[in-house]
């Protein structure tokens, strides 16, 4: 069931020009329109018709069945108020989507013509598989069967606009020409309508036509029933033993087919309302006549307002003929059919305020104006009309406007009785989440222009003072401010097979150190050994080690003061069951969901569930967070973690493929004590070289970030990505952003930067964006001596790096810089880089010369190395 | 074989993709009307939202007709009850610094669709006199406030306009160049203590109408400034303007610079200095003692008040038993101290009035709210800063009965504050006084407006909340004030929370049959023309 609005979109085509006066009320959805409001300004049996703009609307979509109903244009003289509600329902319109394969005369190439016959603005959505592709999972096509206007889709697909062969044709039709000699062994599609946005599958999967006669397993390709092709039952034994033959004996199993399919497509369709008041021949009464041009059976709900509350009342006798009372409330009647359409004509005491109704249809839908009632003022009205005679006098131009809007919308409100209250009521939920993340989103770009235009950070001061205030708790997911990270592990920890055990040993070691945070590996049940690709989630047993053995390392590392953070994939998690296709997205364990928590915008695999919110990974099913039902899973175990294993908080993996704002439900309800998530996108770069500039780069994680509400701080790859450009260039003004603040997210949102220089993707065996070779300590000498939360990788700490890394943390506790210290960049320079910080703290990084000046402060030489220099203050 | 359309749910595409965050984008491509019509669930939001704050607001204004309908009656704004604004937000004090520039643009336009979406009503703007008329004497700049009102105008929000005839010391705003070149070679146009420090924020109030200012007196610059205000803005006012708020004194407040400096949060802030020591306080002291025959008296103000940061029981005059204010000297002199700050509000305000009076706009004032040492028996802060207010005497009636003389209304700051967040043993108690003020203006039918002091404060917000929806509702509150604090994730939420509030108590559920509840649940209705704008 559905509801539909009235007041909107689509005007009906049918209506002419000179229709206009009349049709005051009809109100274009994207524009201001001030004449909304007049219908209730009628006097002495005119009507005002001063409406200069007649937006005529030819909507694409021809209603099939419906025509328009004749509108009653008799003579106005005894009309008090008329007006016309446009309305638009959704229709289904059926059509046919056809399937012909051939080759054309006197040539080579063959051809695959998909076309449909209903209008649309269609696009094919398609890919190949290839011969020695045994996943049978999407590929692009090769470039020479792109048909003209084609446009690749990830890497996977491409997007090819169905057209017309003619212009006053309905039928759109797509043409790929193809060399059947290529590797290619099927073609793959989808059906989508642009203007609707929806997607059309074949029986709930891709319409696959196999141009090779092997690998079929399913048995459920289209045009089987054609019989033209060899039987897919011939098995895979005959097709392993064709395979080397069948790129070259072309055209072989290649047969001419055409078939169709029937398509049902859901199509908005305008319809009328009409509305009239005169005056009865009966005196103190007045007679509305309610006409529409909805086909089918309408009942209209309806009921009579006495007074500017405007609650619903049902009114005394007499009623038409097919009236029925509705829970004493309001009333239901029938309309009578006409010939294209079907009225009402009610009788009413002229006293009454207004007339207050929706529809419902014959297919259970209902018709509202707007999410209200209907409202249709009487003759009472007239306390209203003042009111619209001083806005409609008011200045012209946009004021009057907003200012007619605003009325018109109260009165909307005023108008709803019982009914939409209870409307509202329902809505309420679902609006607000969407309303709220918009204005969350506005809010978040008024921030940070905000920050970036104020010199100064005083929200970080006053937080300060906040923090310090009792009763004002406010969980954030950032420690205590004071916190530095250890990564507890690489990419090798798993080999061992008792990692937990190992790590157990060296909790006094890690604590002594100076840290206060460590981040374990991910501890589920995973398809690769490294635990990103995490499979049952309440199975903690891993290569890590078993579940008592986590629980043991978290409580010896609690032992000695260590917080621990959880390495937690939500992005996506492996099936252990296959789909009735073979398509393995059901899952296992204790949270054995089925494919609606799979994302609906890869096709690898097949998930019914919505788009992604974010980027997608490939590799596995990515988890649709949109999900209720996965939201509450996921926080359910979130939280399990943190009481059954003593986890801490967080370090959220991939964070890139889903919106901020469910990591922000998950870490409200969790209540991590620090939080850290993964957002890692490429940097800028212009011809090769890094951009100075890397603020739409720290945007996106800063927004991320934002979107979680601040709940959870984020790695800082702005940072790590200058510090490269910096240190294999001998850069090192690039350290300065254009307002003299550190250029990473640490200089936009230093309490949510987590700074860090290598971890486990980036460095250990993986390596893939190493920190240059030998100048690691001159990042540590940044990250841990600026604001931000920095994070130290395992394999440095078990290096020669050690002493120094060490040296630094103690200092860094010693000064008491914590992650909204002040930074004021002293010097940014090609060969040098330095720094004071909160005044106690003075850092160089470079080969270039930098000694802090001996004024307000007496510096003394506290930590030296290669390429690098801290002072600390002498009290 | 049957092909089945994947995507039914409208509404579930549309939530992902608020997800992917391009709403706007969304709404951006929609050109062609059937695609819009796929979007509708996302315009449903706001219209339901929007409708749902204003409704709230109705019911509030209703309750506020009900108490006080005389005044009602006497606006000159007929349509009010319908519009009655209820929340507003403070612009940042420098949006407009420099007479042209229009400061923070981009973060204001995004933070007033954000506004505007919550369903807060309006912007306060502060228009200061040192940026508009900051060269010479009735040269006017307005070009970077219309600016804003026209930002504000568009986005559909209301206005409320602060005329500020005071200087600011963060963000640095300055009386206006000429000003201060007058006072170098004559400093006793500013407010003047005991010690003859000099207060640069605002002219004294002794000045009013003497022509000091290149043969003009204060007034009638202010006058001028005003009326130049209406020219300016006269697209505006009655219809996005809908209030102004007239400069009064220190921070625009109604009262005398008793604390130079304000008391840092949390500590206990002292008593405060009386500032009658410029030449012409002095000279009408003089003439006021000598005509009530004790010229003696005339000679300076009370010797034995402590200073500034001192707490009452520091010197004889504010001591709780026979301490001199009960005295007659005491009571002297207080009358004629606290007159003097009346008779001031009284030429600004019928000044306001009579230009303003004819649009439809509300004129307001503000007035401080002195609380500390309110448990005391002789209020040395109100008196210090001009309210004769003590265990024995309601120094508000002279107040609220010259408000309600010139139709105007009361702006209260500080309804953030609560008596439990006051330091301990401060005797301070902003609570109280709030009562005692609001019963007073009850009785002279003076409608007050809420002011928060800061924002962020621990408790503040459900203090607010607590004054707004409490015994004596108030109809309009300006939060104070957006910047970068006010969007950060650390404030922003609570302010949110603290808007969805407001609205409550929720909606009572009725017993509409279970069948038509599953239907309204897919409803689809069509949006608000004016959020569209916003977010196209």
């Amino acid at each position: 069931m559905a509801t539909i609005a009235a007041g909107s979109l689509l005007q009906n085509p049918m209506l002419s020009s000179s229709r206009c006066g009349a049709n005051l009320s009809l109100k274009p959805v994207y524009s201001l329109d001030c004449s909304r409001n007049r219908k209730l300004l009628y006097s002495g049996g005119a009507f005002f018709s001063n409406s200069t703009s007649c937006r005529k609307n030819i909507h694409v979509v021809k209603a099939s069945s419906t025509g328009t109903a004749s509108i009653d244009t008799s003579s106005f003289d005894d009309v008090l108020y008329k007006d016309i509600f446009p309305v638009n329902r959704i229709e289904k319109v059926e059509g046919k989507i056809s399937i012909r394969l051939d080759q054309p005369k006197d040539q080579l190439q063959w051809r695959l013509t998909v076309g449909c016959n209903l209008s649309g603005k269609w696009i094919l959505h398609w890919g190949v598989s290839y011969v020695d592709d045994t996943y049978s999972e999407w590929d692009q096509p090769p470039k020479d069967m792109w048909p003209h206007g084609s446009i690749p889709i990830k890497d996977y697909a491409i997007e090819t606009p169905m057209k017309k062969p003619s212009e006053d044709d309905e039928f759109h039709e797509v043409r790929i020409d193809f060399n059947p000699s290529s590797a290619v062994e099927a073609i793959h599609f989808v059906l989508r309508d642009e203007e609707t946005g929806a997607w059309y599958q074949h029986k709930g999967r891709d319409f696959k036509v196999p141009l090779a006669d092997y690998l079929e397993d399913d048995g459920d390709m289209i045009q089987e029933k054609t019989g033209t092709l060899p039987d897919s039952s011939d098995g895979d034994d005959q097709n392993s033993g064709n395979e080397s033959n069948d790129s070259t004996n072309e055209n072989m199993q290649l047969e001419e087919f055409y078939e169709e399919h029937p398509i049902v497509k859901e199509v908005s369709v305008g319809n009328l309302i009409s509305v009239a008041v005169r005056k009865s021949p009966d005196a103190g009464n007045i007679a509305l006549n309610l006409e529409t041009d909805i086909p089918g059976d309408v009942v209209v709900h309806w009921g009579v307002c006495r007074d500017d509350a405007k609650t619903w009342e049902v009114p005394a006798v007499p009623y038409p003929p097919e009236t029925v009372s509705f829970r004493n409330k309001a009333l239901r009647t029938l309309l009578e059919p006409t010939g294209n359409g079907s009225r009402a004509l009610f009788t009413l005491d002229e006293k009454l305020v207004g007339f207050v109704f929706v529809l419902k249809l014959s297919d259970n839908t209902w018709v509202s104006f707007q999410g209200d009632d209907f409202y249709v003022p009487l003759s009472g009205a007239s306390g209203v009309m003042g009111e619209h005679g001083q806005s409609g006098s008011e200045s012209e131009g946009i004021s009057s406007e907003v200012h007619t809007d605003v009325i018109i919308s109260e009165i909307r409100s005023l108008v709803s009785g019982l009914n939409s209250e209870k409307r509202l009521k329902i809505k309420v939920k679902e609006a607000q989440e969407s309303i709220l993340n918009e204005i969350e989103k506005l809010a978040a770009e008024a921030y940070s222009i905000f920050r970036s235009s104020t010199p100064t950070y005083p929200e970080d001061g006053d937080l300060d003072a906040d923090d310090a205030e009792p009763g004002l708790n406010i969980s954030s997911g950032t420690g205590s401010g004071f916190e530095i990270l250890i990564q507890g592990f690489n990419w090798e920890s798993h080999k061992s097979g008792r990692w937990y055990m190992e790590l157990k040993e060296k909790a006094s070691e890690i604590s002594s150190l100076g840290f206060t945070v460590i981040w374990l590996p991910p501890p589920t049940e995973s398809v690769s050994p490294e635990g990103y690709m995490p499979k049952d989630l309440y199975n903690l047993n891993s290569r890590y080690g078993t579940i008592d053995e986590l629980k043991g390392l978290v409580k010896s590392l609690h032992a000695v003061g260590l917080k621990v953070l959880g390495d937690v994939v939500l992005n996506h998690r492996c099936a252990q069951y296959q789909n009735q296709n073979g398509v393995w997205n059901i899952f296992g364990g204790r949270l054995n969901w089925d494919d609606r928590a799979v994302v609906g915008d890869d096709p690898h695999f097949q998930g019914r569930g919505n788009k992604s919110s974010g980027d997608n990974f490939h590799a596995a099913p990515n988890i649709d967070h949109s999900q209720e039902f996965v939201r509450k899973d996921l926080i359910e175990w979130l939280c399990w973690l943190r009481e059954e294993i003593g986890y801490n908080g967080w370090r959220l993996d991939f964070v890139r493929g889903f919106w901020g704002g469910y990591v922000k439900d998950y870490l409200e309800a969790s209540e991590p004590y620090f939080a850290v998530g993964e957002y890692w996108d490429s940097l800028s770069y212009t011809y090769g070289e890094m951009d100075h500039n890397q603020d739409a780069h720290r945007q996106r994680i800063v927004d991320w970030i934002n979107a979680t509400n601040g709940t959870a701080g984020a790695f800082d790859v702005t940072t790590k990505g200058i510090l490269h450009s910096v240190l294999e260039r001998c850069e090192y003004r690039r350290l300065s952003d254009q307002k003299g603040k550190p250029p990473g997210v640490v200089g936009w949102w230093p309490s949510r930067a987590v700074t860090f220089i290598e971890n486990h993707d980036t460095g250990s065996t993986q390596g893939h964006w190493r920190f240059p070779g030998g100048k690691e300590m001159q990042g540590y000498a940044y990250i841990l001596t600026h604001p931000g939360t920095p994070a130290v990788f395992y394999d440095h700490i078990i290096s020669n790096l050690r002493s120094e890394i060490g040296a630094f943390i103690s200092l860094r506790n010693r000064n008491k810089i914590h992650c909204r210290s002040i930074v004021e960049i002293v010097k940014a320079e090609r060969d040098v880089y330095a720094a004071i910080i909160d005044d106690r703290v003075a850092m160089k990084i470079g080969p270039g010369y930098y000694e802090p000046p001996n004024g307000r402060r007496r510096w003394s030489s506290a930590l030296e190395g290669y390429d690098y220099k801290v002072w600390e203050a002498c009290s | 074989m049957e092909v089945s359309v994947m995507s039914s749910s409208q509404a579930k595409i549309c939530k992902t993709e608020l997800g992917l965050r391009d709403l706007r984008s969304c709404f951006g491509r929609n050109n062609d009307q059937n695609k819009i019509f796929s979007r509708r669930p996302n315009t449903v939001s706001f219209d339901s939202q929007i409708s749902r704050l204003r409704k709230a607001g109705l019911r509030f204004t209703v309750k506020a007709v009900d108490s006080e309908p005389i005044l009602e009656a006497k606006s000159s704004t007929s349509s009010k009850s319908l519009d009655r604004s209820r929340l507003f937000v403070g612009l940042p004090l420098d949006v407009v610094s420099d007479g042209t520039t229009f400061n923070h643009a981009r973060a204001i336009s995004a933070g007033l669709k954000a506004l505007k979406l919550l369903g807060v009503e309006g912007v306060e703007l502060p228009v200061w006199w040192g940026v508009v008329e900051n060269e010479e004497m009735g040269k006017y700049n307005w070009s970077g406030y219309l600016a804003v009102a026209e930002m504000v105008q568009k986005a559909g929000l209301k206005l409320h306009v602060s005329l500020c005839f005071h200087a600011s010391s963060e963000p640095k705003i300055q009386l206006p160049k000429w000003v201060m070149k007058i006072a170098e070679s004559q400093s006793s146009i500013f407010f003047t203590d005991r010690s003859g420090q000099h207060y640069q924020g605002c002219l004294s109030l002794a000045v009013d109408n003497l022509a000091v200012l290149d043969g003009k007196t204060p007034i009638q610059v202010y006058q001028d400034f005003c009326e130049s205000f209406k020219a300016e803005f006269s697209p505006f006012i009655g219809s996005t303007i809908k209030g102004i708020s007239m400069g009064l004194g220190p921070d625009g407040e109604l009262r005398y610079p008793s604390h130079h400096k304000p008391a840092r949060s949390g500590t206990i802030a002292g008593v405060g200095e009386f500032q009658c020591y410029d030449t012409n306080m002095l000279n009408l002291l003089k003439q006021h003692a000598e005509a009530n025959g004790n010229p003696l008296w005339g000679l300076g103000g009370p010797h034995d008040a402590p200073t500034y940061d001192q707490p009452p029981i520091s010197n004889n005059f504010f001591k709780d038993h026979g301490g001199s204010w009960e005295s007659s000297y005491g009571n002297f002199f207080l009358s004629w101290y606290s007159s003097q700050l009346v008779s001031h509000g009284n030429r600004l305000l019928s000044l306001a009035s009579s230009i303003f009076g004819d649009s439809k706009v509300d004129v307001y004032g503000k007035v401080p709210l002195m609380h500390s040492w309110y448990k005391t028996r002789a209020h040395p802060s109100e008196l210090t800063a001009g309210f004769y207010n003590t265990a024995s005497r309601d120094g508000y009636e002279a107040v609220a009965e010259m408000f309600a003389r010139n139709s105007c209304k009361i702006i209260l700051p500080g309804m953030d504050l609560s008596d439990e967040q006051q330091p301990h043993n401060s005797l301070s108690s902003p609570e109280s006084l709030l009562a005692q003020i609001q019963t007073t203006c009850n009785k002279h039918e003076v409608e007050i407006a809420g002011q928060n002091l800061a924002s962020g404060a621990p408790g503040g917000l459900e203090q607010i909340k607590k004054n707004m929806l409490g015994e004596n509702p108030i109809d309009l509150f300006t939060y104070q004030r957006m910047g970068a604090h006010f969007f950060s994730p650390e404030h922003f939420p609570w302010f949110t929370e603290f808007v969805r509030s407001l609205n409550q108590p929720e909606l009572h559920p009725d017993d509409l049959p279970s069948e038509e509840v599953q239907a309204i649940e897919s409803v689809q209705t069509s949006s608000d023309p004016n959020i569209h704008l916003q977010t196209a």
